[in-house]
C-alpha cells in the first residue's frame, strides 16, 4: 500500500483523539506556562495577559522558604502522594485477589460495594467522610467506638494538635483510598481472570499452598498491570485535590497539613483571585509530574511491555 | 471470503468465547466456601466505613436532621425533605428558589452534558484505540508514553488556559447558536479528560480480538476503515458499552469544568451546581434537604450501576495490555 | 511522503494560527481598544461612561441626561430609546444569601415593575425587563464567578453582595463609577446612614448602594442567667444592655459572669462564637480593645498588637478555664454549634441579628423551631462590649450592597452606541430598589437592617406593618407571590420590635478594611485563635505567630503595618 494512504488511514483513526489533546492539552499547557510569567489576578485575562513578569515564581520561591506552613503543603503532597499510592495499589491488588479467590456471586457484591465512592458526586461523598471523622461525640466513628467502650472521650482526628500531621494524613489517604482502590482493583481483577486456568491447575496438583500460588504464578503474571496501575495513580494523585478540598474548607483536617500542592493552585486559582500564581505553581507541578512519569516509565520496563502492534499488513 | 462470511465467523468466535467461560472451573485445595468465608468476613469488616456513611446519607434524606450515628434510632422519619425538595424549598420555611420543572431541565441539562462527554469519548477513544492495536506508525511507542504523561497535567492548571480560550473563542460565535457552542465546548473539554485513559482501554479491548479474520478482509481488498467499522467495531460492543458507561458518569459527576463553562459563563444549571447550592454554605445549610439532593444524583448513577455492575466489571479487562 | 509532510505542515500551521489569535487578543487587551462586529458583543469597557454624544435626527428627542427627578429621568431615556426602535431592554440580576433573602434580587424586578408603570402611564412604549439569578449561601462564591463571567461577558449586570468586593472590582474596572450619576441624586443619596455610605466608596469614589445591613449583637440566655441569680444571687442581666454600652461591663466582667454560668453548672459553656474564621464576628474583639485594622493615612493593613495580643488572650484564658471550648473552631455547625445555642448549654453567644429569624425557622434544638415569643423569652441581648475598662463597646457590620457591571445592558441591542443610556437604567433600578418600603420589607423577612431612614420610620409604623402581614401593600404578583410564605413565618410583632431596637446597635458599628489584602490577614488570625484555643500556643506566641506569617507573604508584609507591643502591665481577668 500507498504511504501517503496509509499515512491518510492511520490520521483518519488518530485526529478525533489528537485534535482533543492538542486543543485541551497541549495549548492550554504552553498557555499555562505563559500565564505563569503573567501577573494574571481575578481573570482579567485583558488588562495583565500582555506583561511578562517572574514575580509569580519569585512569590512562590518565598513563600515556600519563609512561610512553615506552606512547607507544611510540600510535605503533605510528599507524604500523601506515595502513601495514597501505596494504599491504592496494594489494596486494590489484595481486593483483586480476595475477590478472585471468593465465589462468585459474594465476590461481585464486594466488587460493586467497592466501585460506589468513585461513583458518587464530590461534594456528597465529602460530606459523608466529614460526619465520619468528625472530632466531636457526634462524629459517627467517634460515637461507634464510644459505644463499644474502645475510647471514653471523643477524639478529634484531624483537628488536635497532638495528633496532626499523623491524623489529618490519616484521613486524607483512607479518604481518597476508598476512591483510588477501585481502579486498581478492576484492572487486576480482570488480569488475574484472564490468567489460563490449567496454570493454576497444574500449580495446586503440585501442591501449592495459596499463599505460594499467588507468588510464583498470580503475581509474575500481572506484572505489566502492577506498573501501568503504579504509574496512572502515582500521576493522578499529584494533580488529583478534590475529594479533599472540601475536608479541608469545613475543618475537618488540619489546615495546612490537609492541604497538597494541586489543592493550593486550585486556592490561589479559585479563592484569593491570584491566577498567575496558580499557573506558575501548577507549571511546578506539572514538571515534577512528567519528571516522575518519564522516570517510572523508564525504570519500570514500560518499553519492553509495548508489544508490536498485531495485524499490520 | 466475503465480508459476510467473516462475519459469519466473529459471531460464532464470540459464542465459544462465552462457553469457556462458563465451563471455568478451579480445583483449590482448601475448600473454596470456606475460603469465601473468611475472605468475606475480613473483606466486610473493611467495607464496614463504607456501608455505613451510605447507608446515613439514604436515612438522612428521610431523616428531620442529618445523621451520622447512633442517633438513627431516635430520628423521626417522613417523606418531608424530598417533597420540599421538589418544591423548590431549601429550607422548611423559605420561599421556594426554583420549581419542579426547573429541577426537571437541571436534570435534562446534566444528561446532554453526560451523553456528549461519552459520545466524545468513545468515537475519539475507537477509532485511535484502534490505530495504537493494530497499526505500526513511527511515533506509536511515544504517542502511547506520552498519553500517560497526559495524566501529570493537573486539571486546575490547564482550567485557567482552556478559559481563556473558551473567552477568546466566544467572541466568534453568533450569539443565536451561543448556548448550543457552551455545551459543545463544556463537553469536549470534559471529554479530553477522559481521553488518555479510555484510548488505553480501547487499545486493550481491540488487542484481544484475534486478527486473523481481519486480515482475511484486508487481504480482500477491504479498506481499513471498512474493515474497523464492519468487523472490529461488532466485536468491541462490550467494550464501548462499559466505556460510555464511564464517561457518562464522569460527564454526570462532573463540578469544576461545568461550573466554569455552563453556570460561571452561561448561566446554565446541572445537578453539580445544583448540589452545591443546596449545601451552600454549611454554616446554614439545612443538611437533610441536602442529603435528599445528594441522593437524587446518586440515584442514576446507582440503579444505572446495578443493572450493568456485570458488564462494567466483566468487560473492564486487559485495558492496559501492551 | 509528500502527504505527510503536508499533514504535518497543516497541523502546525493551526496552531500557529489559533496561538497567533491568542497573542493578538492579549495584545489587544493590553492595549485597551476595542473593536466590535456586527455578531459579537464588544468587549466591556473597563472606564467611566463615556459621554460623547451620538448624532440625532431634529425630529427624536436627544440624548438623555439624570436630572435626580426618577420619573422625569426614566420618562426621557424610555422616550429617547424608543424613538431610536428599542422598545425592550433586559438587565440580569444575581445575589445570594439565605432563602429568605430573596428581595436582594426581587428589589429589583419589583423596581422594574415601578419604573414600567411610570413609562406606561405616559403611554411610552418600552419595558424593562428582569431576570433573576438567587443562589442559597454565601456572596464570596458569586463574587468570584462575578469576575470570571465577566471575562466572557457572562456576568449579571447588577449584583447585590458584600461590600467588601467594591476594592478589587474597582480596580480592576469591572463595575461602574456611579459619583456623576449619584451627585444628581444627592437629595436621594441623604437617606442613607452615613457610615453605610462610606462602605460603597473607593478612593473617594461611589461604585454601590447600600443594600441591606446587620448588626453582630451578644446574645445572653435568660434561663442561664436566670439560674445563676438563684444559685448566687447575681442578677447579670439586671440592666446590663446599658452597663454595657457605658462601658461599665467589659470583657473582664464577661468572663465573670462566664465563669460563674460554668462553676455553678448552669450552662456547659460560658461564650460560643462561630467557627473556621475570625472574620468578621471575631475581629469585633479588636475594636474592642481600641485597635485599628487599617492606618487611614496610609491605607496601609495594621497588625495592632496590643489589641490582638488581649484578643487571642481572653481566648486562651477562657479555653484553659473551660469557659470556651479548646475546639470551637472545629464544631459542627448543624449538630453542635446551633443546638448548643438554642437548647441553652452556653451563657453567650456571638452571634447576628440575623439569628433571631433563623432560630425561628429551623429545627434547631428539640427537632423544632422556636417561636417568635421563646426568642425573645430566652436571649437577651447587648452591644460587643468593651475590652477594657475605658474602651468603648462596638458591632461590626458587613453591608451588602448594589453592584452595577461596568458592562451593564450588554445583552441588549446596540450596546456600544447607548451603553451609557442602559448604564444610566441601571442605576435608575438600584435608586427605585432603595424604595423605603422595599427596603424595609427585606429587613424585616429576614431578620437585616435597614440601610435609608425612611425605610427605619417605616418598620416603626404599626400600621404598614400590619398591612404587610396580610400582604395588602402595592407589590407586583410576581414579588408578591414569591415573598407570601416568608411573610406569613416572620413578620410579627416581636421581630419587628428586635428590628427596630437592633438598628440602634448600628449607631456604634465599625468596618472591616476594603483592602483586597484583608481576607489573607483575616485568614491569619484564624489560626492563631484556633492555635490558641487548643493550647498549641500561648496569646504571645501566636502573635510572634501572626507576624511570621504576615513577614512570610512578600505582598502581604509590603501592605501591612506593626503596631505597638505586647503590653506587660495588663492584668486578665
Amino acid at each position: 500500500m500507498a504511504d501517503s494512504e496509509r499515512i491518510k488511514q492511520i490520521l483518519f483513526f488518530l485526529s478525533p483523539a489528537l485534535a482533543l489533546v492538542v486543543v485541551f492539552y497541549i495549548i492550554p499547557l504552553i498557555l499555562a506556562v505563559y500565564l505563569g510569567f503573567t501577573p494574571l489576578r481575578d481573570w482579567n485575562l485583558k488588562a495583565y495577559m500582555g506583561k511578562f513578569t517572574t514575580q509569580s515564581y519569585e512569590y512562590l520561591f518565598y513563600l515556600v522558604t519563609h512561610d512553615p506552613d506552606v512547607s507544611k503543603v510540600v510535605k503533605t503532597t510528599i507524604v500523601f502522594t506515595s502513601a495514597t499510592l501505596i494504599v491504592n495499589v496494594l489494596g486494590g491488588l489484595l481486593l483483586a485477589l480476595a475477590a478472585f479467590f471468593m465465589e462468585e456471586s459474594v465476590s461481585l457484591t464486594y466488587r460493586s460495594l467497592w466501585l460506589l465512592p468513585r461513583l458518587t458526586p464530590v461534594a456528597v461523598y465529602s460530606l459523608l467522610w466529614y460526619y465520619f471523622f468528625l472530632g466531636s461525640g457526634e462524629g459517627t466513628l467517634n460515637s461507634l467506638l464510644l459505644r463499644l467502650g474502645l475510647i471514653d472521650h471523643p477524639i478529634a482526628w484531624g483537628t488536635d494538635p497532638s495528633l496532626q500531621p499523623a491524623g489529618t494524613w490519616l484521613i486524607l489517604i483512607v479518604v481518597n483510598g476508598f476512591v483510588g482502590v477501585s481502579f486498581g482493583m478492576i484492572i487486576f481483577y480482570s488480569a488475574l481472570k484472564s490468567i489460563p486456568r490449567e496454570q493454576i491447575i497444574a500449580a495446586r496438583i503440585d501442591g501449592a499452598n495459596t499463599f505460594q500460588l499467588i507468588r510464583r504464578i498470580l503475581l509474575p503474571q500481572i506484572r505489566w498491570h502492577l506498573v501501568y496501575v503504579t504509574i496512572w495513580q502515582l500521576l493522578s494523585l499529584l494533580t488529583t485535590f478534590a475529594h479533599i478540598f472540601l475536608l479541608t474548607e469545613w475543618g475537618v483536617v488540619d489546615r495546612w497539613w490537609g492541604t497538597t500542592w494541586a489543592l493550593y493552585v486550585f486556592n490561589e486559582a479559585f479563592s484569593a483571585g491570584e491566577q498567575g500564581v496558580a499557573a506558575a505553581a501548577a507549571t511546578i507541578l506539572v514538571a515534577i509530574g512528567a519528571v516522575l512519569g518519564l522516570l517510572s516509565l523508564r525504570l519500570l520496563g514500560f518499553k519492553k511491555m509495548m508489544q508490536e502492534p498485531r495485524g499490520e499488513i | 471470503m466475503s465480508l459476510a462470511s467473516i462475519l459469519g465467523r466473529v459471531r460464532r468466535g464470540r459464542k465459544e468465547a462465552v462457553a469457556e467461560t462458563i465451563v471455568y472451573h478451579d480445583v483449590e485445595t482448601i475448600s473454596r466456601r470456606r475460603m469465601t468465608l473468611l475472605l468475606a468476613t475480613i473483606l466486610g469488616l473493611i467495607s464496614l466505613p463504607l456501608v455505613m456513611i451510605y447507608l446515613l446519607l439514604v436515612l438522612s434524606s428521610f431523616a428531620d436532621h442529618m445523621l451520622s450515628g447512633p442517633d438513627i434510632f431516635t430520628a423521626k422519619y417522613s417523606l418531608e425533605n424530598w417533597r420540599l425538595l421538589f418544591e423548590g424549598r431549601l429550607e422548611p420555611a423559605a420561599a421556594p428558589l426554583y420549581t419542579f420543572w426547573d429541577l426537571v431541565k437541571i436534570i435534562i441539562n446534566t444528561l446532554v452534558v453526560a451523553a456528549g462527554v461519552a459520545a466524545v469519548v468513545v468515537v475519539a477513544s475507537t477509532l485511535a484505540g484502534y490505530a495504537f492495536s493494530r497499526m505500526r506508525f513511527k511515533w506509536r511507542r511515544g504517542l502511547m508514553e506520552f498519553l500517560i504523561l497526559l495524566h501529570a497535567f493537573p486539571g486546575v492548571a490547564l482550567l485557567i488556559a482552556v478559559y481563556a480560550i473558551y473567552v477568546w473563542s466566544l467572541q466568534l460565535v453568533p450569539k443565536n447558536v451561543l448556548t448550543s457552542y457552551q455545551f459543545l465546548f463544556t463537553i469536549l473539554a470534559r471529554a479530553s479528560l477522559e481521553i488518555p485513559m479510555s484510548i488505553w482501554l480501547m487499545k486493550g479491548f481491540f488487542d484481544k480480538i484475534p486478527w486473523e479474520v481481519e486480515w482475511s478482509a484486508l487481504v480482500d481488498g477491504a479498506s481499513r476503515i471498512k474493515t474497523w467499522w464492519k468487523i472490529l467495531l461488532p466485536q468491541v460492543k462490550p467494550g464501548i458499552a462499559a466505556l460510555s458507561i464511564f464517561a457518562f458518569l464522569a460527564g454526570w459527576e462532573d463540578l469544576i469544568y461545568v461550573h466554569v463553562f455552563l453556570y460561571v459563563a452561561g448561566g446554565i444549571k446541572t445537578l453539580a451546581t445544583f448540589i452545591e447550592e443546596t449545601i451552600g454554605n454549611i454554616e446554614t445549610a439545612y443538611l437533610p434537604i441536602a442529603a435528599a439532593a445528594g441522593t437524587l444524583y446518586l440515584l442514576p448513577t446507582l440503579l444505572f450501576f446495578i443493572f450493568t455492575q456485570r458488564l462494567l466489571l466483566e468487560t473492564m479487562s486487559g485495558g492496559v495490555k501492551g | 511522503m509528500a502527504s505527510r509532510t503536508a499533514w504535518i505542515v497543516a497541523t502546525i500551521v493551526i496552531i500557529l494560527i489559533i496561538a497567533g489569535a491568542a497573542w493578538y487578543y492579549a495584545a489587544k487587551g493590553g492595549k485597551g481598544t476595542q473593536t466590535t462586529t456586527a455578531t459579537s458583543s464588544p468587549a466591556p469597557s473597563t472606564t467611566a461612561p463615556q459621554t460623547t454624544s451620538t448624532p440625532t435626527t431634529s425630529a427624536a428627542p436627544a440624548k438623555p441626561e439624570l436630572t435626580g427627578n426618577i420619573e422625569k429621568d426614566i420618562v426621557s431615556i424610555a422616550k429617547y430609546l424608543a424613538a431610536q426602535g428599542i422598545h425592550q431592554v433586559e438587565f440580569r440580576v444575581a445575589s445570594a444569601g439565605d432563602p429568605n433573602s430573596v428581595m436582594r434580587v426581587y428589589a429589583i424586578s419589583e423596581a422594574a415593575y415601578r419604573l414600567n408603570k411610570i413609562v406606561e402611564s405616559k403611554g411610552i412604549d418600552f419595558k424593562i425587563v428582569i431576570k433573576t439569578e438567587f443562589r442559597r449561601g454565601g456572596g464570596d462564591k458569586l463574587a468570584q464567578d462575578f469576575e470570571t463571567g465577566f471575562q466572557a461577558n457572562k456576568n449579571p449586570d447588577i449584583m447585590a453582595n458584600s461590600y467588601k468586593w467594591i476594592a478589587r472590582f474597582a480596580e480592576e474596572g469591572y463595575i461602574l463609577d456611579i459619583t456623576p450619576y449619584v451627585e444628581k441624586y444627592s437629595e436621594f443619596i441623604k437617606d442613607f446612614y452615613p457610615s453605610l455610605l462610606n462602605a460603597v466608596k473607593w478612593k473617594g469614589k461611589y461604585y454601590g448602594l447600600p443594600q441591606d445591613t446587620e448588626a453582630r449583637p451578644l446574645y445572653w440566655r435568660t434561663d442561664v442567667a436566670q439560674c445563676i441569680k438563684e444559685k448566687t444571687g447575681e442578677d447579670i442581666l439586671a440592666n446590663l444592655y446599658d452597663k454595657v454600652k457605658s462601658g461599665e461591663v467589659t470583657w473582664h466582667e464577661v468572663y465573670k459572669y462566664a465563669k460563674l454560668a460554668v462553676e455553678n453548672k448552669c450552662s456547659q459553656w460560658g461564650v460560643l462564637h462561630r467557627k473556621g474564621s475570625a472574620h468578621p464576628d471575631l475581629i469585633q474583639f479588636i475594636f474592642a480593645f481600641g485597635g485599628q485594622l487599617e492606618d487611614p493615612a496610609t491605607g496601609k493593613l495594621v497588625v495592632d498588637v496590643p489589641a490582638v495580643y488581649k484578643w487571642l488572650y481572653v481566648e486562651w484564658k477562657m479555653a484553659r478555664d473551660g469557659l470556651i471550648p479548646k475546639d470551637m473552631m472545629s464544631w459542627d455547625w448543624a449538630k453542635q454549634i446551633h443546638p448548643a445555642v438554642v437548647c441553652g448549654k452556653t451563657l453567650i453567644w456571638i452571634g447576628g441579628t440575623w439569628h433571631w429569624t433563623e432560630w425561628q425557622t429551623k429545627p434547631y434544638c428539640n427537632g423544632r423551631p422556636l417561636t417568635a415569643e421563646e426568642v425573645k423569652r430566652y436571649f437577651y441581648y447587648t452591644l460587643f462590649p468593651a475590652g477594657d475598662h475605658g474602651d468603648k463597646p462596638v458591632t461590626l457590620s458587613q453591608p451588602f450592597v448594589w453592584m452595577i457591571a461596568s458592562n451593564a445592558g450588554k445583552d441588549n441591542k446596540d450596546y456600544a452606541k447607548y451603553k451609557d443610556v442602559y448604564h444610566m437604567i441601571a442605576f435608575l433600578l438600584i435608586v427605585k430598589a432603595s424604595d423605603p418600603d422595599l427596603v424595609a420589607i427585606h429587613s424585616i423577612i429576614s431578620a437585616h437592617l435597614p440601610v435609608t431612614k425612611k425605610a427605619a420610620e417605616l418598620i416603626n409604623d404599626k400600621a404598614w406593618v400590619q398591612k404587610l402581614a396580610n400582604l395588602e401593600i402595592e407589590l407586583s404578583p410576581e414579588v408578591k407571590n414569591a415573598i407570601a410564605d416568608i411573610v406569613k413565618k416572620t413578620v410579627n410583632d416581636i421581630n419587628v420590635e428586635f428590628l427596630a431596637n437592633a438598628s440602634k446597635l448600628l449607631e456604634y458599628t465599625k468596618l472591616t478594611p476594603m483592602h483586597p489584602l484583608y481576607p489573607k490577614l483575616a485568614d491569619i488570625f484564624r489560626d492563631a485563635v484556633d492555635k490558641v484555643l487548643r493550647g498549641e500556643m500561648t496569646p504571645d506566641k501566636a502573635v510572634e505567630y501572626i507576624i511570621s506569617k504576615v513577614k512570610a507573604d512578600p505582598e502581604l508584609s509590603k501592605a501591612t503595618e506593626i503596631k505597638g507591643e505586647i503590653p506587660t502591665n495588663w492584668q486578665y481577668p
